[in-house]
C-alpha cells in the first residue's frame, strides 16, 4: 500500500498551525503531519522525509537554501490580500477558505496520478483464496502454516492483503464473503 | 464541532443533531422538547446536567472524552447508563435493523441468495450482542456495583472473589468490528438485484448501531474497566 504522504509544517505561529492542520486533515487524509516550531526543531529530524512543507514567508526568505531546491514542495502562507496570477504555491492567509483548499490540492494532488497504479489488483490470488478457506473453517494461524506447508509470517501477511482488498476485518465477515463468493459451501461451515 | 453547554436550547442541539435521539430516548426524555434548555430538561427528568452533557459531548465528538471527568462518576451512574443503552440496543436498534432488513430481503429479487446470507450475517451479530448483553447483567455489572458497594461499607471483600471476573476488550471480532464489516459487505461486495431504498435504509440502521456501540464500548473500556481495576486493588491492599 502506498505510504500516507508526509507534511511537515513549520510555523512558529501556533494558532496558525492548528488551523492549518484542521483544514489538511478534514480535506486531504490520510496525511501525516508533523509540527515544528522552527527550521532547527526540523533539522533535528530527517529533513528529507516529507513530500511537502508549508511554512511562512519570513522562514522561506531566510531557510531560501533549503526550501529554494524544495520548492515546488513548499506552500509559503503569505499574510496579505491574494492577488491574481500568484504564484501556484503561495497561500495568502487572507483568502477564503474555499480558496485556500483549492489551492493546497493543485499542489498537494498534482503528482498523485502517477500513484494510483499500485493498489489495482482488488481480486484474491489462489493463495489467498487457500488462506481464506483456512480461516473460514475455524483453523488457528498457525494450523493454516502446517496446512499450507508455509510460515506463519506468510500467513500474516496473506491475512492482511485479505482484510486489505476486501475491507472485511472480522472471521465473521470474511466467511460471508466466502459463502457468497462460492468460496466455501454453506453447509460446510455454521454462521 | 461546538461542544454542548447547559444554558443552550435543548431542541436546538437536537436539530443540530439528530442522531442525539436515541441517546436522549434511552434516558427517558422525549421529543416535544419545547423552549427548555439541556439544563432545564435535566431537571425535569431529574438527570444530572454534567453527566447528561459528557455523555452527549463524548457521542457526538470522537476527539472529545474527557476520562478523568468521567471516572469521577459513581459507578453505579455509569452502569445505570450502559444498562439503558443495552436495553435500547435489544428493544429497538436491533429491531429496527432487523425490521428493515426482512423488508429488503423480501422487497429484493427473490432469487437473490446473497440477501439470505445477509439475513443470516446479521442473526449470528445479534446472538453474540444479546449473548453479551445477558452477561452484563448477570455477572459483570452485579459485581462492579458489588465491589463499589463493599468499599464504601468498608465491608471486608472475599478476596477469592476478586478478579473472578474481567472485561476485555476482544479485537478480533468484536461487535463494532463486525457490524462494520455487514456495512462493508453491503457496499462493496452486494450483487444481483436488490431494492436500493430499503438496502440504504438498512445501512444507515447499521451505521446508527455501530456508531452507538462504539461509544458504549469507550465508556465500558475506558471508564467501567479502570475504575474497577482500582476498586479491586484498593481491596486487595486494605
Amino acid at each position: 500500500m502506498a505510504r500516507n504522504k508526509q507534511i511537515a509544517i513549520i510555523l512558529a505561529d501556533m494558532l496558525q498551525f492548528y488551523g492549518l492542520d484542521c483544514l489538511l486533515k478534514e480535506y486531504f487524509s490520510p496525511l501525516q503531519i508533523s509540527y515544528f516550531p522552527n527550521m532547527q526543531a526540523l533539522a533535528e529530524k530527517q529533513p528529507d522525509w516529507f513530500d511537502f512543507y508549508f511554512t511562512d514567508a519570513e522562514t522561506f526568505l531566510i531557510h531560501g537554501d533549503y526550501f529554494l531546491p524544495r520548492r515546488n514542495k513548499t506552500i509559503v502562507l503569505v499574510d496579505k490580500v491574494e492577488t491574481s496570477g500568484t504564484a501556484n504555491n503561495l497561500i495568502s492567509t487572507r483568502s477564503s477558505i474555499e480558496t485556500m483548499i483549492e489551492q493546497i490540492e493543485q499542489v498537494l494532488l498534482a503528482e498523485n496520478t502517477n500513484n494510483v497504479v499500485e493498489t489495482n489488483n482488488k481480486d484474491l490470488s489462489g493463495r489467498e483464496i487457500n488462506v481464506l478457506q483456512q480461516i473460514v473453517r475455524g483453523h488457528t494461524n498457525k494450523e493454516i502454516a502446517e496446512h499450507l506447508n508455509i510460515s506463519l509470517n506468510t500467513v500474516l501477511t496473506h491475512r492482511k492483503n485479505i482484510t486489505a482488498k476486501l475491507g472485511i476485518k472480522t472471521v465473521s465477515g470474511l466467511t460471508f464473503y466466502a459463502i457468497m463468493n462460492g468460496l466455501i459451501s454453506g453447509d460446510e461451515i455454521e454462521l | 464541532m461546538a461542544l454542548i453547554q447547559p444554558n443552550m436550547s435543548m431542541s436546538e442541539v437536537v436539530e443540530e443533531n439528530t442522531s442525539l435521539i436515541p441517546v436522549i430516548n434511552r434516558l427517558g426524555i422525549r421529543l416535544g422538547l419545547q423552549d427548555k434548555t439541556v439544563r432545564e430538561v435535566c431537571e425535569d427528568h431529574q438527570i444530572d446536567t454534567d453527566f447528561l452533557l459528557i455523555i452527549i459531548n463524548t457521542f457526538l465528538n470522537e476527539e472529545y472524552f474527557p476520562e478523568k471527568r468521567l471516572q469521577a462518576f459513581h459507578v453505579s451512574q455509569i452502569i445505570d447508563y450502559l444498562n439503558k443503552t443495552n436495553q435500547y440496543y435489544l428493544r429497538f436498534q436491533i429491531p429496527n435493523i432487523a425490521k428493515h432488513l426482512d423488508l429488503f430481503i423480501t422487497h429484493s429479487e427473490s432469487n437473490n441468495a446473497t440477501l439470505n446470507l445477509i439475513g443470516k450475517f446479521f442473526q449470528s451479530f445479534k446472538e453474540h450482542l444479546t449473548e453479551q448483553i445477558k452477561k452484563d447483567e448477570s455477572e459483570w455489572f452485579p459485581y462492579c456495583l458489588q465491589l463499589s458497594g463493599q468499599l464504601q461499607k468498608s465491608i471486608s471483600f472475599n478476596q477469592e472473589e476478586i478478579r473472578s471476573f474481567s472485561d476485555q476488550e476482544t479485537n478480533d471480532d468484536s461487535l463494532e468490528a463486525v457490524l462494520a464489516d455487514l456495512k462493508s459487505i453491503m457496499i462493496k461486495h452486494l450483487s444481483g438485484d436488490f431494492n436500493e431504498n430499503l438496502c440504504y435504509a438498512v445501512i444507515f440502521a447499521v451505521n446508527s448501531l455501530e456508531k452507538d456501540i462504539k461509544q458504549h464500548n469507550r465508556i465500558r473500556y475506558r471508564i467501567l474497566s479502570p475504575i474497577v481495576h482500582k476498586m479491586e486493588l484498593l481491596i486487595k491492599t486494605r
